[in-house]
C-alpha cells in the first residue's frame, strides 16, 4: 500500500508551452507535481479549448528524464558537477575564445520556448556582458522572411489583426499552412467559423483538414507561392477588382506591380504551379466578393530559399485587395513556437535590440548602451546558420544554446553535427538530454516553463503571464538566472535580478511596443497586446487601421523562382516537411506521452500510392529516402493527400531524422533555410 | 431517509470535516471554478444556479495517471492506494450520476474501489438550469436522485434541507445537532424538480438524435463530416465525467536492471492508435468510425442494461470543449436535422 496524494491541492493559471496561439492552459498541482491540466474556461485566445499536445502537457513535465544537475563531459561522458565547476569551464573557455577571436568568436542560441525574459537576458548577456551581436534563435528557421518581409512593405512583422477576427472575416484564406493540426485552438476557430458560413479559401500542395473543408482549394507544386499570388493579383486587376480607392490613399508603388503581374496570366500560372486556370478564377472572384478577407499564413510560405519574397507577394495581394487595417481582415503569420514572437520582440536576434531598434542605428546603439552601462557593438551578428558556419571555418569557438535541438531541428544533420563538434566549447541549457545537448561539453539544468514566472508572448501579439506552479528539480534554474549569474563571473553587474517581474520592468522601460506594460496589468486582461503604450494602454488589437507602421503600404513586385533544387533523374521527387498535431518541434516534450507516442510512429515518410505502387512501396514498407545531403530509413504511410510527385516527412523524430536530406539553401534576405523542398530518391530496403 | 433543516454551511463543513478530508468546487482569482481542497472557511460554490466545474471528479476515484503495481527486479510489488476518508461537498446531480455509473464499470478494480470506499458524496440539488446543461433529458437531474449520494442539500430561503441518504450520510452526521426539516419540503421536492426541468432549453434535438442513433439511421457521410472536425485532441473524453477509457504502458525504474513501474492513464476513443492492434490493422481507422463509436456509446440503448442508464449525463462538457464543433449538442443537431 502507498499513501494516495494524488489530488489537485491547486491549480496555477499559465500559458501552455506549445505553439504560438497561446491558449490558457490550468495546472492541476498536487505538492511538487503538475499532474494534470485543463483548460482556462474564459481565456479569450482559447476559450476553454486545448490541443492533444496541450492536454498531454503533465507527461512532458514528468520529473523522469529530467536533467537535474550541471554535468560536465569527461572522455565523452557526462558526469555531475557543482554549477561552480561548470561555470569555472565555461569562463575558462569564453575567456580564451575572447582573447584569441574577440567577443565575435562567441555565440548565443536563445530560445523561442523560453520566457520573455530568458530571451530578454539571453541577449543582453550576449551584447553587454560579452559584447557580441552573435545572438539568434530558431525564428530564423520559422518567420524570419516574415519579420523581414513584412517590415519592408508594412513596417511591421507580426500578425497585424486578432484570432479573434477569425469571426469577423466572411472569407478566410489559409496559404501553407496546416492550423488544425500545428495550431489546432486557433483552427478550431477557423472550423467554426467555415461552419457559420463564412468561405474558406486554402492554397497548399497537400489536402489538409482545412482544405477538405474548403470552398476552393488550390493545390500549387511547393515553391510556386509567388506565381500564384502574382496570377491572382493578375486576375483582379484584368477584372478591376483591386481596391482602387485604398491603393491610392494607402499605397505606393502600385505601377510597379501592375506592370509586373502582367507577366502572369493564368496559363502561364497553370504551367508553373498546376493550379488550373478555372480554380485560380474562382479564387480571385471569392476575393472580390469578400467584404472582409483574413490570410493567416505559414511554414509552406517562409520555409523556401524565396521566403522573403513569398511574403512579399502574399502581402501585395492583402495590400490590393485592401484586405487590411479593419477587423476581420489582414495578413496573419501564424507563429510556431509559444514565444517565437517574443523571442523576436526582444532582440534575440543578430540585428535588433529589444522592440525592433537596430544595432546598427547609431541612435538605438547609444540608447542601449547607456541603459546597460556597456559600449555595446555596433554590427550585425551572425545568424544560427552563420554561426554554424562560422564554427567550421574556425572562427567561432564557443557556443553556448539554451532550449533549441537544432540537431533534430535544423536542416543538414551532418553539417549542424560537425559545425557543433568543431567548437572549443558547447554549452547547451536544457530540460533533458536532447540530441543537440549529448554533443554539449558542459550541460545547465534549466527550469520549465512551470517552474518559473514569466511572460510569453502569442502570435497576435499577447503578452501573457505563465506562473510558477512547482518547484524546479533538483538544481535547475531560470536560464536567466543562470546567465546573469554567468554575467556576473565575467565581471558584468547589469544582470543580478531579484526576480522575473525585474526583468520585465527593465525590459518594459527599453521596449516602446511594451512601454504601458507590467504584471499587474497582464495578470488583469489575459495579457496585453502590444503597441501598448501611453497612447494605447489597453494594447492594440488591430495594427495599420489608418496607416502602416512605415507610412505608406509599400507593394514591391516580385518574380516567381524554383525552389533551388528540383527533382531530376537522379532524385526524381520532390520532399517537403511538415508537422504533426500530436508532436511539437524536436519531440524532446511530447515524446513522453505514452499516448501521444503510441499515435504516431517514430518517424514515416508519406507518399501518394501513384508514386509508392512503381517502387515496390505498400504500407508500412521500410524505406530509404536520399538526397544529396545525407539519407534517412523510415517507414511509408500511403496518403493521397499529398500530389503525386511529392513526398512528406515530420520532423519531429530523431530516429527518421528529415534533416538528413533537407536542403540548406537559404534565403538571401534572412538566411532561412528551404526546409520545404528539395530533391530525393526513394526506394524499398 | 431522513430531513433536516441545516442552517448554515460552515457548521456541516466543521463537522464533516473532523474525520475527512473535504473538497469543494471554489473559485480561483479569474473566477472559474475547481474542485480543490475545502475547510470550514472555504466558500464551496453552491449556487442555485451550477457552473460545473471544467473537471468533473472523475479523477478523485480514476485517477489521471496511478502505478498499478511495480516490479523491483524479482517481485511483483502491490501499489494499492491508501486513501484517508474524503468527503465530496457539493456535487451536482449530473456528475453523481456519472460517479454511479462508473461505479458499475470500476467494480472489480481495486484502485478505483479503494478511493470510492473511503469517499462520502454531499450532493447538491440544481435549482436553475445551467448553460448547456440538458440533465432532464437523460434522466441525471436537476436533483440528486436517490442512491446516489450520502448526503443531499438544497437551499431554502430558510436554510438548506438536508437529507441523510444513505446509512453511511446518516452516520457521518452522528453528533451534528439538526432540527428536523419543514414537514412539506421533502414532499415539495419532487414537484419542485419538474419545474425547474420545464424550464431547460428545448432538448428536441437530443431526443430525436438518440432516436435516430439507436434506430442505426445515420449515414456513414454524416459521421465521416463530423469525424473529420475531430482533431483527436482527447478534451472530451477527459472532461467526459461518464468516460472511463485507460491504457497502461511500462516504465524503467532505478531500483533493478530489469525494474519496471506500470502505469495507467486516462486514454482516448478518438486517438487514431486507440484500437490499433499489433498487425496494424485498425477497426478504428477512419475518424468518422471514432466519432461514432464515441456517441454510441453515450447513447446506446445497448448499455442501458447493464449501466441502467445512457452514459451521458447532460452536462454539456463536451460541447463546451470541443474544439471542432462536435460536442453533444453541435453532433445532436446535424444528426437530428438529417431526414
Amino acid at each position: 500500500m502507498h499513501k494516495e496524494t494524488k489530488h489537485t491541492t491547486k491549480v496555477v493559471n499559465s500559458i501552455c508551452p506549445y505553439c504560438g496561439v497561446g491558449c490558457g492552459i490550468g495546472l492541476q498541482v498536487c505538492g511538487e507535481q503538475v499532474i494534470g491540466v485543463e483548460p482556462q474556461r474564459n481565456h479569450p485566445v482559447s476559450q476553454g479549448k486545448l490541443c492533444a499536445k496541450g492536454w498531454s502537457t503533465a507527461f512532458a513535465l514528468d520529473p523522469k528524464d529530467r536533467i537535474t544537475t550541471p554535468l560536465i563531459k569527461e572522455n565523452g561522458q557526462f558526469r555531475p558537477a557543482s554549477w561552480d565547476e561548470a561555470y569555472s569551464v565555461i569562463i575558462e573557455a569564453f575567456t580564451a575564445a575572447i582573447e584569441e577571436k574577440g567577443p565575435d568568436g562567441l555565440g548565443i542560441i536563445a530560445c523561442a520556448r523560453a520566457t520573455n525574459e530568458d530571451c530578454y537576458a539571453a541577449q543582453k548577456f550576449a551584447r553587454a556582458a560579452l559584447g557580441t551581436n552573435n545572438v539568434d534563435h530558431c525564428a530564423r528557421i520559422c518567420h524570419s522572411p516574415s519579420v523581414a518581409g513584412l517590415r519592408q512593405t508594412l513596417g511591421s512583422g507580426a500578425m497585424t489583426n486578432s484570432i479573434d477576427d477569425i469571426e469577423q472575416a466572411d472569407l478566410i484564406v489559409i496559404w501553407g499552412a496546416d492550423p488544425t493540426e500545428n495550431h489546432s485552438v486557433l483552427g478550431g476557430r477557423i472550423m467554426a467559423a467555415k461552419l457559420a458560413g463564412a468561405k474558406l479559401l486554402v492554397v497548399d500542395p497537400r489536402q489538409t483538414r482545412l482544405a477538405k473543408m474548403a470552398d476552393v482549394h488550390l493545390q500549387p507544386r511547393l515553391g510556386t507561392n509567388v506565381a500564384l499570388s502574382n496570377g491572382l493579383l493578375h486576375i483582379l486587376f484584368k477584372q478591376g477588382w483591386e481596391a482602387k480607392a485604398f491603393l491610392e490613399q494607402r499605397c505606393e508603388n502600385l505601377e510597379a506591380l501592375k506592370t509586373k503581374v502582367q507577366d502572369y496570366p493564368p496559363e502561364k500560372i497553370e504551367a508553373i504551379t498546376g493550379v488550373p486556370a478555372a480554380q485560380l478564377e474562382a479564387a480571385a472572384r471569392l476575393y472580390h466578393q469578400a467584404e472582409r478577407a483574413l490570410l493567416a499564413y505559414g511554414m509552406g510560405i517562409t520555409q523556401y530559399s524565396n521566403g522573403t519574397n513569398n511574403v512579399i507577394a502574399i502581402s501585395n495581394l492583402t495590400l490590393a485587395t485592401g484586405q487590411i487595417g479593419r477587423k476581420g481582415t489582414g495578413i496573419n503569420p501564424l507563429r510556431g513556437q509559444n514565444n517565437v514572437q517574443g523571442a523576436c520582440d526582444m532582440g534575440a536576434l543578430p540585428d535588433v535590440y529589444p522592440g525592433y531598434q537596430e544595432v546598427e542605428d547609431p541612435a538605438s546603439n547609444s540608447k542601449f548602451s547607456k541603459a546597460w552601462g556597456k559600449a555595446l557593438p555596433g554590427t550585425k551578428g551572425l545568424t544560427s546558420l552563420g554561426m554554424a558556419k562560422a564554427a567550421l571555418n574556425n572562427d567561432l569557438r564557443c557556443m553556448m544554446i539554451m532550449g533549441e535541438d537544432p540537431v533534430v531541428t535544423d536542416p543538414d544533420q551532418n553539417e549542424v553535427r560537425r559545425s557543433l563538434q568543431a567548437l572549443d566549447l558547447l554549452v547547451v541549457i536544457e530540460l533533458v538530454m536532447t540530441e543537440t545537448a549529448k554533443l554539449a561539453d558542459v550541460i545547465l539544468p534549466a527550469a520549465a516553463f512551470a517552474e518559473k514566472d514569466g511572460t510569453f508572448t502569442n502570435c497576435e501579439r499577447r503578452v501573457q503571464r505563465v506562473r510558477a506552479a512547482v518547484p524546479p528539480p533538483g538544481e535547475a534554474k531560470s536560464d536567466w538566472k543562470i546567465l546573469g549569474e554567468l554575467a556576473e563571473l565575467l565581471g558584468y553587474k547589469g544582470m543580478a535580478w531579484p526576480n522575473a517581474e525585474a526583468i520585465f520592468n527593465e525590459l518594459a522601460a527599453l521596449t516602446p511596443i511594451y512601454g504601458g506594460m507590467d504584471y499587474q496589468h497582464l495578470d488583469k486582461h489575459y495579457g496585453l497586446q502590444w503597441p501598448c503604450n501611453e497612447q494605447n494602454p489597453a494594447g492594440t488589437t488591430l495594427l495599420h487601421t489608418e496607416q502602416f507602421t512605415r507610412g505608406k503600404g509599400q507593394l514591391i513586385p516580385v518574380d516567381h523562382t524554383d525552389p533551388a533544387e528540383m527533382p531530376d533523374t537522379d532524385y526524381p521527387l520532390f520532399l517537403t516537411t511538415t508537422r504533426l498535431h500530436f508532436h511539437y518541434g524536436c519531440g524532446s516534450m511530447t515524446r513522453k506521452s505514452p499516448l501521444l507516442e503510441r499515435e504516431t510512429p517514430n518517424g514515416v515518410l508519406f507518399i501518394h500510392p501513384s508514386d509508392a505502387s512503381p517502387l515496390g512501396i505498400r504500407q508500412g514498407s521500410p524505406v530509404r529516402i536520399s538526397s544529396r545531403r545525407g539519407e534517412v530509413e523510415t517507414r511509408a504511410v500511403l496518403s493521397e493527400e499529398l500530389p503525386e510527385g511529392t513526398v512528406a516527412m515530420p520532423y519531429h523524430f530523431k530516429e527518421a531524422p528529415s534533416n538528413q536530406v533537407t536542403n540548406n539553401a537559404q534565403d538571401p534576405v534572412t538566411k532561412m533555410p528551404e526546409l520545404k523542398a528539395c530533391a530525393v530518391r526513394v526506394e524499398v530496403i | 431517509m431522513r430531513a433536516y433543516l441545516l442552517e448554515d454551511i460552515p457548521s456541516l463543513l466543521t463537522h464533516l470535516g473532523k474525520d475527512r478530508q473535504l473538497f469543494a468546487p471554489q473559485h480561483i482569482e479569474d473566477g472559474d471554478l475547481h474542485w480543490l481542497p475545502a475547510d470550514a472557511a472555504s466558500e464551496p460554490a453552491l449556487d442555485s444556479k451550477p457552473l460545473l466545474p471544467l473537471s468533473s471528479p472523475k479523477a478523485f476515484f480514476f485517477a489521471e495517471r496511478e502505478t498499478l503495481f511495480r516490479f523491483d527486479g524479482s517481485n511483483f510489488i502491490e501499489t494499492l492506494p491508501e486513501v484517508e476518508p474524503q468527503a465530496l461537498f457539493g456535487v451536482r446531480s449530473c456528475d453523481l450520476c456519472a460517479i454511479t455509473y462508473q461505479d458499475q464499470f470500476f467494480k472489480q478494480d481495486p484502485y478505483y474501489q479503494a478511493r470510492r470506499q473511503a469517499t462520502l458524496l454531499i450532493g447538491l440539488d440544481c435549482l436553475e438550469p445551467c448553460d448547456g446543461g440538458f440533465c432532464p433529458t437523460v434522466d441525471a437531474g436537476p436533483f440528486v436522485r436517490e442512491g446516489m449520494a450520502d448526503l443531499i442539500l438544497q437551499h431554502h430561503e430558510q436554510g438548506w434541507l438536508l437529507i441523510a441518504a444513505s446509512d453511511k450520510g446518516k452516520k457521518s452526521i452522528d453528533g451534528l445537532p439538526l432540527p428536523p426539516a419543514p414537514s412539506d419540503w421533502q414532499v415539495q421536492r419532487e414537484r419542485h424538480e419538474h419545474e425547474i426541468a420545464a424550464r431547460f432549453p428545448d432538448a428536441t434535438h437530443i431526443e430525436a438524435g438518440v432516436q435516430f442513433l439507436n434506430s442505426g439511421e445515420v449515414a456513414a457521410t454524416t459521421w465521416e463530416a463530423m469525424g473529420l472536425q475531430c482533431l483527436s485532441c482527447s478534451g472530451c473524453t477527459s472532461l467526459c465525467p461518464s468516460c472511463s477509457c485507460f491504457a497502461t504502458f511500462e516504465h524503467p525504474t532505478e531500483e533493478a536492471d530489469n525494474g519496471f513501474e506500470r502505469e495507467r492513464c486516462w486514454d482516448s476513443c478518438l486517438y487514431e492508435a486507440f484500437q490499433r492492434e499489433a498487425s496494424g490493422h485498425n477497426p478504428g481507422a477512419k475518424a468518422g468510425a471514432r466519432v461514432e463509436r464515441f456517441w454510441f456509446h453515450k447513447f446506446s440503448d445497448d448499455y442501458t442494461a447493464e449501466f441502467g442508464r445512457y452514459g451521458c449525463v447532460g452536462c454539456g462538457r463536451c460541447e463546451r470543449i470541443c474544439p471542432g464543433v462536435i460536442g453533444v449538442h453541435s453532433v445532436m443537431k446535424r444528426i437530428s436535422a438529417q431526414s
